[in-house]
């Protein structure tokens, strides 16, 4: 009963602390929203100049059907020397020459060259670009020898769902908004409680501390199921982010995670001596994890001696079995191993948080 | 007498510090009690040992024959307790706050009664943080009764406040008493300590310098009276010194006489037959006791606020 008067009134904090608000909502959907706007996962159109020096009915052709390649966005007004000019100044990335007298050369029976000219700068696109041209080309030529082609390639993706990189980021935006806000809050209320001498106040009074933490610990663990809500929602309401599996097993893996979140920022807010100090080791303490417990990229891409590392800190498990239970639609036991380390987190975080402690 | 409080033989240490050295002292029920002394005295110490919220390195505090280390929860429950610049929850209204206090003794108080008593009725909606330092350090005092106690300890009361709003908060420390509650509080300003308490401890260096009611303090200061006189004529220095209690006379420049005294009623008649002799009149006369001040320089031979 005292429990539940104290925990409502924390709830009743909560709600009332703008800054508390603005940093468990605000703050992820900031990035909820830019990556939303960015589609990065679609690549972005690239400009080629097709210089077309034959202009007959094959060059024509030619390029009535390069204009279907959706990410090629063509320009032909240009000249050879004009086109190499824009290259250099960066206003266009590739160019295709098509020599002149095309179609008497393909008709007589000799082979032609199409010169292709690029960037060596643009190193992620240039191989792309390459790639969907000699396919092109190649069909082109059947298409004018009139053969069909006598083996073809049938590519059948394993996976019905189509994730993309914005998919993939809102569990890591749930889990690092939920981590970020109680290891952050949880660390600078326990600093400004002892500062203002709160916490000895409690202690003149019968009421136990475990309560009043407990107490407090249960208004965060509700506001961290609120932020999950939230953060989720606006990704998949405002930029369509795409959801396979039973949302509600998020709700016990945030709860997990956040005990042992938590407890970290209790730990911190026992060490530091004042609030600034508490607020600054926070920062030192969950800045690394969001970027390197797989929130903005998968750990595999870690060099393996700091993915190894990674792997045991508390919010790449999370992110793990988040990322399991809404995209690949798996129950949250099917990540026993992950469950398994949240749970040694929260244990052992507990004994610290519990030995770290002091009133003044 | 009932002993509300006994302290006896209690000492803290801090590692090389001894922030109290073997106090002993009793608090009767209904009184209210002063430590007196300057910062690092070692008051705000005897108060939490009392308070169980500091372990005494030896001896003991018993509140109402229940010892804090042993009974912490039935010693707290009859205690109210006002830390030194302690704050309150930011984010909840005075009456949530005083509400909840309430409910860690499992009662249910009565916010705009207490409100009431320290004149903050009309901020029952306001949060703490809202308050000025006077309203601040009234709410603490309404938040001390939330249990009702029968012993309230003020830690430093009026410290950073106003004379205004410190001859306010003597009115509601004047009130505790009326409700018969037994007040123990620490301060460092001597007019405070006199005009609220019935017996004060006075503090230095960890220990009790003297005990005793503001009055009997001063009586028993070697030299309690001062007479401040400005004559229409010169006097003869020897002659006032001859006069009967007068242990001492000084001439300031400005034509001031100050005569130290053992005994005011003996020596102002002397002192009026001796202007009367001379034809002389007195153009200003003043006699004042010592105070407390006087009484802790001629203790430890310090000035209070050094």
């Amino acid at each position: 009963m005292l429990f539940l008067t104290l925990f409502l009134a924390n709830i009743k904090m909560l709600y009332r602390n703008r800054q508390a608000i603005f940093w468990a909502l605000f703050f992820p959907l900031i990035f909820v929203v830019v990556f939303g706007l960015f589609r990065l996962d679609e690549p972005s159109p690239v400009k080629m100049a097709l210089v077309d020096q034959a202009q007959d009915l094959l060059s024509a052709r030619l390029v009535q059907s390069l204009g279907k390649v959706e990410f090629l966005k063509l320009n032909t007004t240009f000249n050879e020397e004009e086109a190499r000019r824009k290259l250099v100044d960066g206003d266009i990335a590739y160019i295709l020459v098509i020599p002149s007298g095309l179609a008497q050369r393909v008709s007589s029976g000799h082979s032609t060259n199409l010169t292709f000219i690029y960037d060596e700068k643009r190193i992620q696109n240039n191989q792309l670009v390459q790639g969907v041209l000699e396919q092109f080309l190649g069909e082109m030529n059947m298409a004018v020898q009139g053969s069909s082609p006598l083996l073809t390639l049938d590519s059948r993706g394993i996976s019905a769902r189509r994730i993309g990189y914005f998919d993939f980021l809102m569990p890591g935006f749930v889990g690092m908004g939920v981590m970020t806000f109680a290891i952050i809050s949880m660390a600078s209320q326990l600093a400004l409680y002892r500062q203002q001498r709160i916490l000895k106040r409690i202690k003149a009074t019968p009421l136990s501390v475990r309560t009043f933490f407990l107490a407090q610990v249960g208004a965060w663990l509700v506001l961290s199921l609120v932020q999950a809500a939230v953060i989720l929602a606006a990704g998949m309401l405002l930029f369509g982010a795409r959801v396979y599996g039973n949302i509600v097993w998020m709700f016990p893996l945030v709860i997990l995670a956040n005990l042992a979140f938590l407890n970290l920022g209790f730990i911190v807010g026992s060490l530091a001596r004042t609030v600034e100090a508490a607020n600054g080791l926070a920062n030192v303490v969950s800045l690394p994890m969001m970027f390197f417990s797989g929130v903005f990229f998968p750990t595999d891409n870690l060099p393996s001696v700091l993915r190894e590392i990674v792997r045991l800190l508390p919010l790449t498990p999370l992110l793990k079995a988040l990322r399991g239970v809404l995209l690949d639609a798996q129950p949250p036991w099917h990540y026993p191993g992950e469950l398994g380390l949240l749970t040694l987190w929260v244990v052992a975080t507990s004994v610290v948080a519990v030995w770290s402690f002091r009133f003044e | 007498m009932a002993y509300v409080i006994q302290v006896e033989g209690l000492t803290k240490r801090f590692s090389a510090l001894v922030a109290v050295d073997n106090v002993s002292f009793q608090v009767q029920e209904g009184e209210v009690f002063g430590i007196l002394g300057p910062n690092g005295a070692g008051k705000t110490t005897i108060l939490e040992c009392i308070e169980g919220l500091q372990e005494p390195t030896a001896g003991r505090a018993l509140v109402r024959g229940i010892d804090p280390r042993q009974e912490p929860h039935r010693a707290k429950e009859n205690m109210g307790v006002q830390l030194q610049a302690s704050a309150y929850f930011d984010y909840l209204t005075l009456t949530e706050v005083l509400e909840l206090f309430g409910r860690f003794y499992h009662r249910h108080p009565d916010p705009r009664q207490l409100l009431a008593l320290v004149g903050l009725e009309d901020k029952a909606k306001s949060t703490v943080s809202r308050l000025s330092g006077g309203q601040k350090q009234r709410f603490t005092l309404a938040a001390t009764l939330v249990n009702d106690p029968q012993v309230v300890f003020l830690d430093e009361p009026t410290m950073g406040l106003d004379p205004q709003a410190r001859r306010h908060l003597w009115e509601t420390i004047q009130e505790m008493h009326q409700e018969s509650r037994t007040v123990v509080l620490t301060t460092h300003y001597m007019e405070e300590a006199q005009a609220l308490c019935h017996r004060v401890a006075i503090m230095d260096q960890g220990r009790i310098a003297a005990l005793d009611t503001p009055t009997n303090l001063i009586r028993h200061l070697p030299v309690p009276y001062r007479v401040r006189l400005v004559a229409s004529t010169t006097l003869p220095l020897g002659e006032m010194e001859g006069l009967q209690g007068v242990t001492a006379v000084e001439h300031s420049r400005n034509g001031e006489y100050l005569l130290s005294s053992v005994n005011a009623g003996h020596t102002l008649p002397a002192l009026l037959a001796l202007l009367n002799g001379r034809g002389a009149i007195a153009e200003h006369l003043e006699v004042f006791t010592a105070t407390l001040e006087d009484v802790f320089l001629s203790l430890t031979g310090k000035e209070l606020r050094a």
